[in-house]
């Protein structure tokens, strides 16, 4: 299995740096995770509630905090925010030191920013949740709340910038393409979106258009980069094999970058907005499939023949589930985009199907395979159990499918009964009615995978690890050849010990 | 290795003269063993891009462009792109609702019955302002409904005043209309080009008819007008928020 992996062997001075850097980031890196993993876990429960609700308006109706308009709002941003952007910024921070080759300096700042970033999803959320919500798509936490976000990003991230800056050493890896650019463009993302919704005083219909063009731009410009980035560090990481195509790694990194920034204004097709505008955001969504082309085809060559470590490596096979997804978005995207399926769906479920697929679809994969890699390496400590990660993964990808496959075709039909006008509202209601019971059940069967996945990295954390020399593979007993690389001396030495 | 701990047979180098024990022993505390058993990574393979992705990709922008070529003029404002507007309701491709206020299932008929009266009145009702007179604005409209539907029914001779204005023609009669008719075209014109808000019933049209049967032929002048049919027409007054089938015009039953 690892006959042409084992040709470079690390020396002592790269294993000693891997080391110094792994020890300086433990803490903010497992801050990140842990915390993104319990935001997690609430999202999930909130979108379960707001699910239920869809079709049942009756449950938890006499609580006030959790009537709809609060709870799908509080589940979204707690997905994007809570969740999506913590475990973004534990994967950018410990990549890209690892990449540069330079251990963390700033570890305290960092972790400060981070408690600044959770403080600041906590009070949003609960100012959500109190009434308190702007009422603007993945803005909803209330407006005073943004600059205390942005400022915290600037003192996480900006610190993996300088180690990019002063590494020497030439080259750039792919990897650091995406997860620099990842850095850049998030808060030119954030910004211009929170500036012309909250602080510029144009026009209401141009400030919705900017509003629906921020929640694809955050999607398609730093939540896409951060997953490709962690994917084209991983994967020959762990296979040792080294990346398929550079021409085609560029060509997929320079699609992204042209494509990305024009989409997300067909929300507002028909709206009175120079036609341009929802059209060529159309035209981009549709095209999302292009990098989607060259990052499958990339790294799917890259593990021909290699089949048997995307089954047994935990990071391997959740960061191919969503490389996958991540084409799975990009036909998606085309089939809404078309001009028929955007005037049906303008009102309809589809939209919330095409956000899921990419939160927790793509990225959310992704981000779970970078997270396997990296906590045994900063805790010391192997995954405790097989089976909590394979259920991890195996009710995540069913239970995101479903909820996709649910809010998409569900949307579809709603779409439909909403254009016969003469009809009432409620008809268009029940044609999505089963498909909404779907999502609720699909969401319930998540929920219990990501508790499983909470549980055991807060066992980690806790350093409750597995005090061995074997990675934790999926299928095959513990004892087996790893895939991660070659075991080395230093197992000998320990087996001896213990 | 692994093999040796199923065995229990455990080779033991610090045994062994060429092994330093207390090197081997901090490195072994600094480094640990994910980190040891990682690969590096390789440089990026250098395959060339297959023409493959290339045709898939230009696939793709024929499908991007199919979908921006749907948005036709791109620079214009246009406030009602086709498919995001409803049809009008009196258009004939539109089946439209079959259940509805009254005041605007009579407007709908009226609409298609005044398009003989627009020749002269004009599609907006303005008249010509010299030899038609307007029926937007005018008292003679949004007054006494007896005495348009005497002037619609027997038509018109001699001068008449209308916002403030006299006009001298002659109009023709437009019976026969069905009681129906006559209600709808009425309805129409007094809201329509008027804000009178209320409906002239199918019951208060046919009353109208029977006072122009027994009426001698000929067109009306304005002073018959004014001398026998100064009132509101008899008949019950209906609420032009009933709800209504569009076909029978009788009230819908309460769904």
């Amino acid at each position: 299995m690892t006959s042409e992996s084992n040709t470079r062997t690390p020396d002592q001075n790269d294993l000693k740096l891997r080391a110094s850097i792994d020890r300086s980031l433990r803490q903010p890196v497992m801050f990140f995770f842990a915390s993104g993993a319990v935001w997690l876990a609430v999202a999930i429960i909130l979108g379960f509630i707001a699910s239920y609700k869809s079709h049942s308006s009756d449950f938890l109706s006499g609580i006030e905090f959790l009537t709809y308009g609060r709870a799908y709002p509080a589940h979204i941003n707690l997905l994007f925010y809570g969740w999506g952007c913590q475990a973004a910024f534990g994967l950018i921070v410990w990549l890209l030191a690892r990449l540069s080759r330079s251990e963390c300096r700033a570890t305290g700042i960092i972790l400060t920013a981070g408690h600044l970033w959770n403080f600041g999803v906590m009070a949003g959320t609960l100012g959500i949740l109190c009434g308190f919500g702007s009422g603007k798509p993945l803005m909803e936490f209330p407006p005073a709340i943004w600059p205390v976000l942005l400022l915290s990003y600037v003192f996480i991230t900006v610190w993996s910038f300088i180690q990019v800056r002063c590494s020497y050493g030439g080259k750039t890896y792919v990897g650091q393409w995406y997860l620099l650019a990842a850095v850049f463009w998030f808060p030119w993302v954030y910004l211009t979106g929170h500036l012309f919704v909250f602080v510029f005083n144009g026009h209401p219909v141009m400030a919705a258009g900017i509003n629906a063009w921020y929640k694809y731009a955050l999607i398609l410009l730093f939540f896409t980069p951060v997953a490709l980035g962690t994917a084209y560090y991983l994967v020959p990481k762990i296979t040792g094999r080294p990346i398929y195509s550079y021409s085609l790694a560029l060509y997929g990194f320079w699609a992204l970058a042209v494509i990305g920034p024009w989409a997300g204004m067909q929300k507002l097709a028909g709206a009175p907005l120079p036609q341009f505008m929802p059209y060529v955001g159309a035209t981009a969504t549709s095209l999302i499939l292009i990098p989607g082309i060259a990052v499958g085809v990339n790294l799917l060559m890259t593990l021909r023949g290699h089949q048997a470590h995307v089954v047994a490596s935990p990071s391997l096979r959740f960061t191919i589930a969503g490389v996958v997804g991540f084409l799975l978005l990009g036909f998606t995207g085309m089939f809404l985009s078309t001009p028929a399926a955007l005037k049906m769906t303008q009102f309809a479920l589809t939209g919330y199907g095409f956000e899921i697929l990419a939160v927790c679809g793509f990225f959310s994969m992704c981000a779970f395979g970078g997270i396997y890699f990296i906590v045994p390496r900063i805790t010391r400590r192997e995954w405790l159990s097989r089976r909590f990660i394979g259920w991890h993964f195996w009710l995540t990808t069913y239970g995101v499918l479903t909820v996709v496959v649910c809010s998409i075709m569900g949307g579809l039909f709603q779409g439909a009964a909403q254009e016969a006008y003469s009809s009432s509202w409620s008809d268009a209601a029940s044609r999505s009615y089963a498909y909404n019971v779907g999502t609720t059940v699909a969401w319930g069967f998540i929920a219990v995978g990501s508790f499983f996945f909470l549980i055991h990295l807060l066992l980690m954390w806790a350093r409750l690890g597995r005090r061995s020399q074997h990675p934790t593979l999926l299928g095959g007993s513990h004892s087996e050849q790893s895939p991660h690389g070659p075991d080395h001396e230093v197992e000998e030495l320990q087996t001896v010990e213990a | 290795m692994a093999k040796s701990q199923h065995t229990n047979k455990i080779d033991r180098p610090d045994l062994e003269d060429s092994t330093n024990v207390v090197e081997k022993h901090e490195k072994l505390l600094e480094i640990s063993a994910s980190q040891a058993r990682e690969n590096q990574i390789s440089e990026t393979g250098m395959e060339p891009v297959s023409l493959w992705v290339f045709l898939a990709s230009a696939i793709v922008l024929l499908i991007g462009g199919g979908v921006l070529g749907a948005g036709g003029k791109l620079f214009s404002y246009n406030p009602h792109p086709e498919g995001y507007t409803r049809p009008d309701f009196a258009s004939d491709a539109d089946t439209g609702p079959t259940i509805g206020p009254i005041v605007e299932a009579l407007a709908k008929r009226g609409k298609n019955i005044y398009a003989k009266c627009s020749g002269c009145h004009g599609s907006t009702g303005s008249g010509d302002g010299n030899q038609y007179p307007p029926l937007a604005g005018s008292e003679w409209v949004t007054g006494n409904t007896a005495r348009l539907a005497q002037i619609i029914l027997n038509g018109l001779s001699g001068p008449i005043d209308v916002a403030g204005k006299t006009y001298n023609g002659n109009m023709p009669a437009q019976a026969p209309l069905t009681a129906a008719e006559l209600a709808a075209v009425m309805t129409y014109i007094r809201n329509e080009f008027n804000d009178v808000g209320d409906v002239v019933s199918v019951e208060q049209a046919a009353g109208a008819i029977k006072v122009y049967e027994s009426r001698p032929q000929g067109a009306i002048t304005v002073k018959e007008l004014d001398a026998d049919h100064d009132q509101m027409l008899e008949g019950e007054v209906v609420d032009p928020s009933t709800s209504v089938n569009f076909e029978t015009l009788q009230p819908a039953a309460a769904e």
